[in-house]
């Protein structure tokens, strides 16, 4: 069995330095195949990644019918803590208002003079945990507001939301549809490319047919040979994918996205990558096996 | 050994039969020649007998086994029992002479030290030894051809059949050719020869069946000619 498996991988490896050419040419493709679909993904990721940051303006403001007693303000901001949506609290007291409006009004802040310091009414400003972003979220977070505050009113920017929403949706959209199209004009390009080169060879399987080979025998080699290639190609694509990371991708997208200072584009996680090693090797053995299977005909 | 009974083989439903109602019998270690003109369906005929085509209609017994339906996985099998020779060789240029003839062997899953030592003893067979390391391309025609039969006598066949396989050689490596089929012949392996050349029969007198338009014409064995 062992040396059943030396034999297969010995013969992959020589069959590969007898054909160097084509060697090369299928690792290449692949490497340039993959590379082309994760540079995709990373954009789309990153665009996610960069828009998904935006929603962190998004807030629930509730505006209080009374002021609380100030002995209430620290149990209540613990109680609106509690829930598991909300991140962070903070109380606006309607002096703090006045201020705020004051800082806002910058020069005309004098029209404020001798104005009541009660006229803004309290409110609890509530930044939301990044996975209740969303309209869900704000809705349960509004439930439960309304039933531990008196409250006067609510804002928590719906329209910006939805157009919001709208926007993820159609990035995702787009992303799913585009990246498909890539992935299979991916595998199409391999698994010719994989035909061609087992074409230049059909001799070989040909012959291997005629001595008594079984199929398995006659596949088992050249699937190793896929795989080998395949998990070097996945190899060159980090690389290439790297290079773009680096001189295309993050180039374009801090120009065009005003991106914030503290962003760090993203890069494949280390189990991303290794997924993308493994999609050449499965791409090597697949192709390999569906274009064998037109050349041999016992 | 090799028994036909009524086979006939048709490329396509329209076309004429390559092979008609072929009826005969080959016994254990006969030396038979197939001739007839080109297209005679000599080709067709071997091509059958080493499954590479299935016959329209018939049966076809190889070693007591039907073949005419054979199964996809027992073609390799079959495949091990009969060594073929052709005209082009059909070598794998790519590698040596020695891994050339090994490559049956280990086609068929032997160990590595049975390879190396039966591939040994046949090249030398051929007279071949001193070329092991050589690639096909750097020898003559006829050095080719003995890589060849090297190749399909190296898994001990009950059957060798070669379709011209003196088609490109001169006379005086033709003989040798022959020389070494006589001999796999003497030592029990039944031979089929296609052939249309007629000298061959002239110097090594043997059974011939003749062929024409895909009808078999004439069955003469030495003794009534």
């Amino acid at each position: 069995m062992l040396d059943k498996f030396r034999y297969f991988i010995l013969r992959a490896l020589r069959n590969m330095r007898q054909w160097p050419f084509l060697c090369f040419a299928s690792i290449l493709t692949m490497a340039v195949a993959l590379a082309t679909v994760a540079t995709f993904f990373l954009v789309v990721v990153n665009i996610d990644q960069l828009a998904t940051r935006w929603t962190k303006e998004i807030q629930v403001v509730a505006y209080l019918q009374q002021p609380p007693a100030a002995g209430d303000i620290a149990s209540l901001t613990k109680k609106l803590k509690s829930f598991p949506e909300v991140e962070s609290v903070t109380y606006v007291s309607p002096a703090d208002a006045i201020q705020r409006f004051k800082k806002h009004l910058g020069s005309d802040a004098s029209l404020l003079e001798g104005v009541d310091q009660k006229l803004l009414p309290a409110s609890f400003e509530l930044g939301l945990n990044p996975s209740f972003r969303n309209q869900q979220g704000i809705s349960t977070v509004i439930e439960q507001l309304e039933n531990t505050l008196e409250v006067d009113d609510l804002r928590y920017g719906q329209e910006w939301l939805k157009r919001f929403n709208d926007f993820i949706q159609m990035l995702r959209f787009v992303g799913i549809v585009l990246g498909g199209f890539l992935l299979l004009a991916a595998l199409f390009i391999v698994s010719n490319t994989i035909k061609l080169t087992l074409y230049a060879r059909r001799d070989e399987l040909e012959i291997m047919a005629l001595v008594g080979a079984t199929m398995r025998f006659i596949k088992i080699p050249f699937m190793l040979e896929g795989a080998i290639q395949g998990f070097i190609g996945g190899l060159l694509s980090l690389v290439f994918l790297a290079l773009s990371f680096i001189f295309i991708i993050s180039r374009s997208l801090n120009s065009f996205w005003l991106t914030p200072a503290d962003f760090e584009l993203l890069f494949l996680t280390v189990n991303q990558q290794l997924l993308l090693v493994l999609a050449g090797v499965i791409l090597g053995v697949l192709g390999s096996l569906s274009s064998l299977r037109r050349f041999v005909r016992i | 050994m090799i028994q036909l009974y009524n086979v006939t083989k048709k490329y396509g439903s329209d076309a004429a039969a390559a092979v008609k109602d072929l009826t005969l019998q080959i016994s254990k270690g006969e030396f038979v020649y197939i001739t007839g003109a080109s297209g005679a369906g000599k080709t067709t005929f071997l091509r059958m007998l080493y499954a590479a085509e299935k016959p329209s209609r018939g049966q076809i017994l190889i070693d007591r086994q039907n073949i005419s339906r054979i199964r996809s996985r027992q073609v390799p099998y079959l495949r091990r029992k009969v060594g073929v020779v052709f005209q082009d060789f059909k070598l794998l240029q790519s590698r040596t002479v020695y891994e050339n003839v090994a490559f049956a062997l280990e086609a068929q899953g032997k160990k590595r030290y049975e390879v190396s030592k039966k591939v040994y003893q046949v090249l030398k067979e051929v007279g071949l030894e001193h070329r092991l390391q050589r690639k096909p391309l750097e020898l003559s025609g006829g050095e080719q051809q003995r890589i060849a039969i090297a190749r399909a006598l190296v898994v001990d066949p009950l059957i060798l059949l070669a379709d011209e396989p003196s088609g490109n050689l001169d006379q005086a490596v033709t003989l040798e050719i022959m020389n070494l089929f006589k001999r796999a012949n003497a030592r029990g392996t039944t031979v089929l020869l296609a052939t249309h050349d007629h000298s061959l029969n002239q110097r090594f007198p043997r059974r011939v069946l003749t062929l024409d338009q895909g009808v078999l014409v004439g069955d003469q064995s030495p003794l009534h000619m």
